[in-house]
Formats: C-alpha cells, sequence, structure tokens
C-alpha cells in the first residue's frame, strides 16, 4: 500500500518498518532525540515532529509550525529535495553518497539544519546512522507525491 | 615496587590463621552483613531501556547527592560502601565534583555503550572490491585518513591518563572517559584500515597539528583538558569529519564518517555540559579557563598552516587538481574553515561564555574570513 | 601549564601566508609524493572483515615493529613519512618485549566482536519476579561490593600505563582501551547487580584493597601485567566460573558469562605479554621471578578476605544452615585450588617455569584441612 509524502502515514510506516527491524536497530544503540522535519511547498511548509526515545519512533505528529526550543533539531528542506532524496533511496535501497542527510545538509545548500542549542544540533550527529537507517527505510515503501 | 601493602599476607599470622579457620570449621564472621549501608530498591523506570545508571541515582549511592568535595572516600571502595579503616588512598588529583562533572554523564556513558560499533565488521569493506579512485583522489584520501590516524590516539591518550587521578566515587565519569578512549582507538583503527586500503597507504605526518596534540595532553586539570580536547579540538574534529563525509569518494567512506561523528558529537555534548558545569558550580574557574581557550584558540590557529592537510581538503572537495577544481574546491573549504570557527564559538555561548568573542582572537581571524569570503563571492549561508 | 606553543600563531606573518597561498590555490603538495609504502590491503575472510591481521603488511604489519623504538617519540602513525619537529610525547615503553603479546590483535578485534550491553542484555525484570532469599541476597551484594574493587583496578591499570606506550604499538594500545570499556561495563554491572537486589552495597575489604593497590602500583608495566593481566584477571575469571556454576538467578548467571567472555581474555593477553617477555628477555626472568615471590603474598588477601570468601560459601552453599555452609565450604575450598592450580599453570606455561615449585602459596592452601 502507498503513502503520501510529507504526511504522517508516511512517517507512521517508516515507524512500522523500524519495528520490524527491531534487532537492527538496537545493535545501532539507543537513539533519543526529538526533532523536527520541515518540507516547504509553494512557499508553506508542512512540518512534522518526530521523538525518538530508546531504540524506537515513538511519537510523530504533524504540527503548525516548529518552536526550535522544543526540539534538537530541524531538518528543513523544499519538497523536490525531499522527493529527490527518497526516490533515490528506493531505487538504491538506501540513500547513495549523494543523497544522504548529511551531505544534503552540510552547507545547508539543499536541506537545512536549524537548531537553537548546538548541543542538540549535535545530537544529529550523534544518532547519525540510526536517523539515516530510519529515512532509508523508504525504500521498502511506494511513496506517492 | 611502588607501593607496599601495609602487611605481607605471607607473614600475617592472624589473617592466615582466620582464613584457615573459616575454611575449616565454616564459623562465618559475617560482620559484612550488618555494614552501615543504605538499602534501596531501584526500578527500571523504562524496561525497554534496561537498568541505567540513572535508575540507581539512589540516595547514598546515586551521583545527584554527591558532595561537591568528596572528602569521606579516598580508595577503591564504591560509591556508598561501608568503608573501614585501613583502606588505601587511592591517590586521586581531582576530588572536587564541578572539576569534572558535567549535566547527564552517566547518558553520554550508557549511550557510548549501547552506540558501539565495530571498525571491522560495520564498514562494508568488500564494496571496495574493484574501486580505484583517482590518483590525485586516493591520494588526498589517505593523506586526510594519515592526519586523522594522528590524531585519534592523542584523544585516548589524553582523558586516560586523567581516569585514575580521578577519585574514584566519580564512577560515571571515569566511566564515560574509559568508553571515549575505547571510541578512540577505534577511530585510529578505522582511519588506518581505510589508508592501507587505499592503495596508496599512510602518507605525510603533520608536524604542526602533532604540537596541538601535545598541547593536549599537557593540561594543568581536568577541565583545562576537557576544554582543550572536548570542546575545542573535538568541536573541531566533529565540522571536519561532517565535511569529509560531504566530500568522501565512496560510500565506504561516507559509513566511515557517519559513524565517527556519532562518537565525536557524545564527546562533544560531555565537553559543552561539563563546561556549563564548571562554570555554574566553580565561577573562580573562569578565568582560567579562558587563558586556557586563549592557547588552545592560538594552537588552533596555528592549523591553517598544516598545509598538507587543507591542500588534501581542497582537491577532495573540488574532485580533482585542475584549475576550476582547484577553485571550487577552494571554496568549499574555505565554508568548512569558518563553520569550524562559527560552531565553536556558538558553543561557547551557549555554554555561558559570551563574551570569549571579544577576548578571542581567533574570533577576529574569523571575521576577517567571513569578509574575504563574502568579497570573494563564497555563499556562507 | 606545562606547554605553550612557541608562539602565538595568530600573530605570526608565516602562518598567515602559508594560508593564504593555499588559499589562492598555489598548493605547495609537499605531502603528495610521501615516501611510503603503497599498498592495498583487503579482508582474507569478508564474513570476519578487515581485521588488523589483515594489515599487518611491510612497514605497517605490527610484525615488523622493531624490539627498540628509537626514532619514534610523536603521534605519527607507524609507517607514515615523518617530516619536520615532530614533539617528543614522554613515552616510557618503548621496548615491544615490555607490552607486546603475540595475540593482542586478535584479542583486540575478539572485544570489539564481543560487546555487550549492560542496561539492556541482562534480564533484570527476573530479579523482580524471582527474589532471593535475604541471606543469598546479602551475599551476593557483598560479593559485588568486592567485585567492584576489583574491577576498579583493572580499569585503572591500563588507564594509568596506555599513554605512555609508544604510539608505534597502536594495536597494543588499543586492546588496552578495550581493557578499559571492559573495566568500566564489568564495574557497571556489578554495581547495577548489587543496587536492584535490595540489600544496597555491602563492606569494602581493606585486604583486597591493600593488595589490589600493591599490584596497580608496580614499577613496571611487565610486573604490573602479570599482576593484573594474569593473577588478578585468572583469580577473577574463577570467580565468575564458579558464580555461574552456583548461581543464584538468571541475573547472575547471565552477568557472569559475559564476565567470564571479558576476563578471559584478558587472561589471554596477560599469559601472553609473560611469554613474550620471558622470551624475549630471558635475562630478566629471574628478576621477574623475584617480582613474582614479592607481590604474590597479595593472592592470599584475595582468597582470604571474609568479604569474599564468606559470601562465596553461602552462594556456593545456597544458604546458611550448617549443611548449607558446609556444602559451600566444600565448593569454595575446590574453588580455591583450582583457582591457585590454574594461576601457578598459565604463570609456568608463560615463562616462569619452575614458579610451581617456589611459590609460597600452595603451602597455605594445603594448611586447609578442609573437608572435602
Amino acid at each position: 500500500m502507498g503513502v503520501s509524502f510529507p504526511s504522517t502515514d508516511y512517517f507512521e510506516a517508516l515507524k512500522a518498518r523500524m519495528v520490524e527491524q527491531d534487532e537492527k536497530f538496537r545493535r545501532l544503540g539507543y537513539i533519543d532525540t526529538t526533532f523536527g522535519v520541515a518540507v516547504g511547498q509553494n512557499g508553506k511548509a508542512r512540518n512534522f515532529i518526530l521523538e525518538f526515545e530508546v531504540f524506537d519512533l515513538k511519537n510523530v505528529r504533524e504540527v503548525a509550525s516548529i518552536d526550535l526550543k522544543q526540539v534538537d533539531f530541524v531538518l528543513e528542506g523544499d519538497s523536490p529535495v525531499w522527493r529527490e532524496m527518497i526516490e533515490n533511496i528506493k531505487r538504491n535501497g538506501q540513500a547513495d553518497a549523494s543523497h544522504d542527510i548529511n551531505t544534503l545538509a552540510h552547507f545547508g545548500e539543499r536541506l537545512k539544519i536549524r537548531y537553537d542549542d548546538p548541543d542538540g544540533h549535535d545530537k544529529l550527529y550523534r544518532f547519525m546512522e540510526s536517523i539515516q537507517e530510519f529515512f532509508d527505510l523508504s525504500s521498502k515503501l511506494d511513496v506517492s507525491f | 615496587m611502588a607501593y607496599l601493602a601495609t602487611n605481607n599476607y605471607f607473614e600475617d599470622k592472624d589473617f592466615v590463621d582466620k582464613w584457615l579457620y573459616t575454611m575449616r570449621t565454616g564459623e562465618l564472621d559475617l560482620s559484612w552483613m550488618n555494614a552501615a549501608t543504605e538499602k534501596v530498591k531501584p526500578k527500571e523506570a523504562n524496561p525497554r531501556r534496561g537498568l541505567t545508571y540513572r535508575d540507581i541515582d539512589l540516595g547514598s549511592y546515586g551521583y545527584t547527592d554527591m558532595p561537591e568535595k568528596v572528602r569521606r572516600n579516598r580508595s577503591y571502595a564504591p560509591r556508598g560502601a561501608e568503608i573501614p579503616e585501613g583502606v588505601p588512598d587511592a591517590q586521586p588529583w581531582v576530588s572536587r565534583k564541578s572539576e569534572l562533572w558535567a549535566f547527564n554523564t552517566e547518558s553520554y556513558y550508557e549511550e557510548a555503550v549501547s552506540r558501539q560499533w565495530n571498525a571491522t565488521t560495520d564498514i562494508p569493506w568488500d564494496r571496495l572490491e574493484g574501486v580505484e579512485l583517482p590518483e590525485n583522489i586516493g591520494k588526498s584520501l589517505s593523506q586526510l585518513m594519515t592526519f586523522l590516524t594522528e590524531v585519534e590516539m592523542i584523544a585516548t591518550d589524553t582523558p586516560a591518563m586523567w581516569l585514575p587521578r580521578l577519585n574514584p566515587d566519580f564512577i560515571e565519569v571515569r566511566s564515560f572517559i574509559a568508553s571515549q578512549a575505547m571510541d578512540e582507538a577505534r577511530h585510529a583503527e578505522v582511519f588506518r584500515k581505510r589508508a592501507l586500503t587505499t592503495g596508496w597507504g599512510l602518507m605525510q605526518a603533520s608536524p604542526m597539528n602533532e604540537m596541538a596534540l601535545k598541547h593536549l595532553r599537557d593540561a594543568d586539570s581536568f577541565s583545562e583538558m576537557s576544554v582543550a580536547l572536548h570542546l575545542v579540538a573535538e568541536g573541531n574534529v566533529l565540522t571536519l569529519f561532517r565535511f569529509s563525509e560531504y566530500l568522501s569518494p565512496t560510500d565506504v567512506d561516507k559509513r566511515i564518517f557517519r559513524l565517527v561523528m556519532q562518537d565525536e558529537a557524545r564527546h562533544v555534548g560531555y565537553g559543552m555540559q561539563h563546561f556549563k558545569y564548571v562554570l555554574e558550580h566553580f565561577p573562580e574557574k573562569r578565568e582560567v579557563l579562558h587563558a586556557h581557550l586563549d592557547e588552545a584558540e592560538n594552537i588552533s590557529f596555528a592549523g591553517a598552516a598544516a598545509t598538507e592537510l587543507t591542500e588534501a581538503f581542497i582537491i577532495l572537495a573540488g574532485g580533482g587538481m585542475k584549475q576550476e577544481n582547484i577553485e571550487e574546491g577552494i571554496k568549499i573549504t574555505t565554508k568548512f574553515n569558518l563553520k569550524q570557527m562559527q560552531e565553536h564559538f556558538e558553543r561557547l555561548d551557549k555554554c555561558g561564555m559570551p563574551e570569549r568573542r571579544e577576548r578571542s582572537k581567533l574570533y577576529k581571524m574569523y571575521e576577517m574570513g567571513v569578509a574575504a569570503a563574502q568579497a570573494a563571492g563564497i555563499n556562507l549561508n | 601549564m606545562a606547554f605553550y606553543a612557541e608562539k602565538d600563531y595568530t600573530e605570526d606573518e608565516t602562518v598567515l601566508e602559508a594560508a593564504n597561498k593555499v588559499m589562492q590555490g598555489q598548493l605547495g603538495l609537499h605531502w603528495y609524493d610521501a615516501k611510503t609504502e603503497k599498498v592495498k590491503g583487503k579482508p582474507a575472510d569478508f564474513r570476519r572483515g578487515l581485521t588488523y591481521k589483515d594489515l599487518d603488511i611491510g612497514s605497517y604489519g605490527y610484525t615488523a615493529i622493531a624490539e627498540n623504538l628509537r626514532d619514534s617519540k610523536s603521534m605519527v602513525s607507524r609507517g607514515s613519512e615523518k617530516v619536520g619537529k615532530l614533539p617528543d610525547m614522554g613515552y616510557v615503553v618503548n621496548r615491544k618485549s615490555e607490552v607486546w603479546s603475540d595475540n593482542v590483535a586478535a584479542l583486540y578485534e575478539e572485544a570489539k566482536a564481543r560487546r555487550w550491553v549492560p542496561a539492556t542484555d541482562i534480564p533484570w525484570s527476573e530479579l523482580d519476579k524471582n527474589p532471593l532469599a535475604p541471606e543469598m541476597e546479602a551475599a551476593c551484594a557483598q560479593l559485588y561490593t568486592f567485585l567492584q574493587e576489583c574491577t576498579q583496578i583493572t580499569l585503572d591499570f591500563p588507564s594509568r600505563w596506555v599513554a605512555l606506550v609508544n604510539q608505534d604499538f597502536l594495536e597494543q594500545k588499543s586492546w588496552m582501551c578495550a581493557q578499559m570499556l571492559d573495566g568500566s561495563r564489568l564495574f557497571e554491572v556489578f554495581r547495577k547487580r548489587a543496587l536492584f537486589g535490595g540489600s544496597g552495597l555491602k563492606r569494602a575489604s581493606v585486604h583486597a584493597e591493600q593488595g589490589l593497590k600493591e599490584w596497580l602500583w608496580a614499577e613496571t608495566y611487565p610486573q604490573g601485567s602479570v599482576s593484573i593481566n594474569l593473577a588478578l584477571a585468572g583469580l577473577l575469571l574463577a570467580i565468575y566460573r564458579h558464580v555461574a556454576a552456583f548461581a543464584p538467578s538468571r541475573v547472575d548467571a547471565a552477568i557472569m558469562r559475559y564476565a567470564m567472555q571479558d576476563a578471559g581474555r584478558q587472561v589471554a593477553y596477560g599469559s601472553g605479554q609473560l611469554r613474550y617477555y620471558t622470551r624475549h628477555r630471558p635475562l630478566e626472568i629471574p628478576a621477574m621471578e623475584q617480582y613474582v615471590d614479592d607481590a604474590e603474598h597479595v593472592m592470599l588477601a584475595l582468597l582470604g578476605s571474609p568479604e569474599i570468601l564468606e559470601p562465596l560459601i553461602i552462594i556456593s552453599g545456597r544458604g546458611l544452615d550448617a549443611a548449607e555452609v558446609r556444602a559451600g565450604r566444600i565448593a569454595v575450598l575446590r574453588f580455591i585450588r583450582l583457582a591457585v592450580q590454574e594461576y601457578l599453570e598459565r604463570i609456568s606455561a608463560a615463562g616462569l617455569k619452575g614458579h610451581s615449585k617456589r611459590s609460597r602459596i600452595p603451602q597455605f592452601i594445603d594448611r586447609i584441612d578442609g573437608p572435602a
């Protein structure tokens, strides 16, 4: 069954896949971070907050706007960039060297990282492999845009 | 022998007789059963997370109620145990909590244990089969890896040498330091392994950077070591890892840098939280730490002359050695250099040292660098 | 500050010039043709991954490390080209025979591969479902208090030395870091177990700590290694095996199985180091014999301290009734004999061949006119 992006259904579908791959995520270790995903569309943004705890995505919700003080960081980008990333993951089974989160976000040219506290910002890197593997689970979904 | 026990147990008749008597008769002394210690009953706050140090942060066993100055214990007795007369002095150098504590120390340690990875098996080395990088990219990558192998073992030695100097009551910090030593050993390993799989082997040492490593080792106090290592050096290296991931030529290299950055970010997190803690709880240290930052930033700036690293970055970032590659590589490397400094000052701001910008010569260099980059049309976002 | 940089680089024109030159596109490339060996290592077995052994090649390999390291004082990675003015990091262990063991690279790989997590790999809730009798829980609390004291020492020993060991012994230093993590993890699991059981901690041991400090503070690395990595780790391994065999709960059995693995590696290194040392430094054997003779009394302090002896008897006999204590004594006597026998076997096999005859420990063991 397909899911559309952006939507809470998309993240819920990744959450379900994460549960199926519990052993893999346990092996990667604790992931304790709450971060935002902002997807720009026609000058507006759809915003999601993802709460990870222990080895799981505990909760995902869509919000009107994201208060940077309430999250560790926000991954923000226009819809075509997210789409390109998700399609790339689908095509390769995982993000290729040009489409992983850090590459897209490093200089803020394609995705931007917004944060209030550098300590929260650094959590993106503390849990980088879990976050990347989480998005790579898109390869198992049929995503429409 | 540098220490002799107060008794030679071969000659200690009372001790031996008591032991033999117990074994022969089964008459147990059992005085330890009445140890004057607290009874507690911890619970797993979250069974999926398991039993954590936070779950056993209770009463006299916990870290929350530890005094600022540890006067009660200088031995190897675990915190909260009954300490009889006659235990030896472990000779700790640091017995003041604010000199080493960080907010959330225990969770940094638990995270480290939980997120250990293996450079031998978690990197898809098989994907390097048949990969032949162009000479200039291969050599540049090897040069970068050579530099990183130099850096990483000092990041092991420096915290490790402090560990036995910390009062044994500081269990969670000692544990975090042990996990950091292992993290850094794994980093030295993975960078060496990658250099030796490029076809070029290791390249040239970096004398300027080695001087910086010497500086890290020779701090007067744990706090000074931590600010120079965890906050300045590892903060810079974290940005460098992200940059290296960004310009990695293969997905194998990408994975290496993603994994090492996880560890590095944890160390920086500890460094930030310790820096906050010491500034809040030991305000007299502020000037000492400023003075140490003067030196650390001076050495940080000297890294600009380590051209063996900068040049390798330019080639990797530009994708080669043609003029257009070099020009592109310079633009990207400039952004990296400035980002490294920007993030350094952001961290200091957030930790409670915003006045650092006024005092710092490095900050002035940063401002000049930003102005020059903007004049050259480099987009700094 | 013990070390200051030679100058204020922010005011040093040469730094700015060097940086500006490169950033203007004038690359010097002095590193580009580094005089180093060109190699392309690969895994011998992809399932095992890329090991240090796979990279034991030419000038990069550990096999080729010289016995005396005279030109290596900095952090330069073994096999790189050394240029310019490199700092002296103050290493004091510069002879391979003083630290090396032929199995050290393999042990480091094994330590990583056999990682475990005390918080989540132990079935803690089992202890809530099946609590122990009060005297058994108290004995466990005392046992785990004692084991925490011992693991403070196994954690401190590599930490004290690692920065003093020459960087060329990379695999050795990496192994010492793995030992540090092992030490902190064991300390953690023992502490959590003691507190989770509800009895709290019990009493520290004067005798054990006095002895442990003597071992920890040995003057040379080879001496300290014999005491900590061979004698202490061997004794702890025997304790872990024994407690696993008489484990009062699934939690204790799981803890002891993990602890055995970690201690087993440590003993393998301790034996290997002594073997390497005696093989390459035969003239040092008498001095080492003398050290072991002098330091071996600590084994009695560890075996005879009531803070370990009594809880072991209670756990082994499963209680405090006379019959239980008798059964416990029999088991503990067998444990003591086994621990000492294995210690003497190891030390002998590692190169101190006549030691079992000179050791004074057996005569004390023989004096236990136990019921066994």
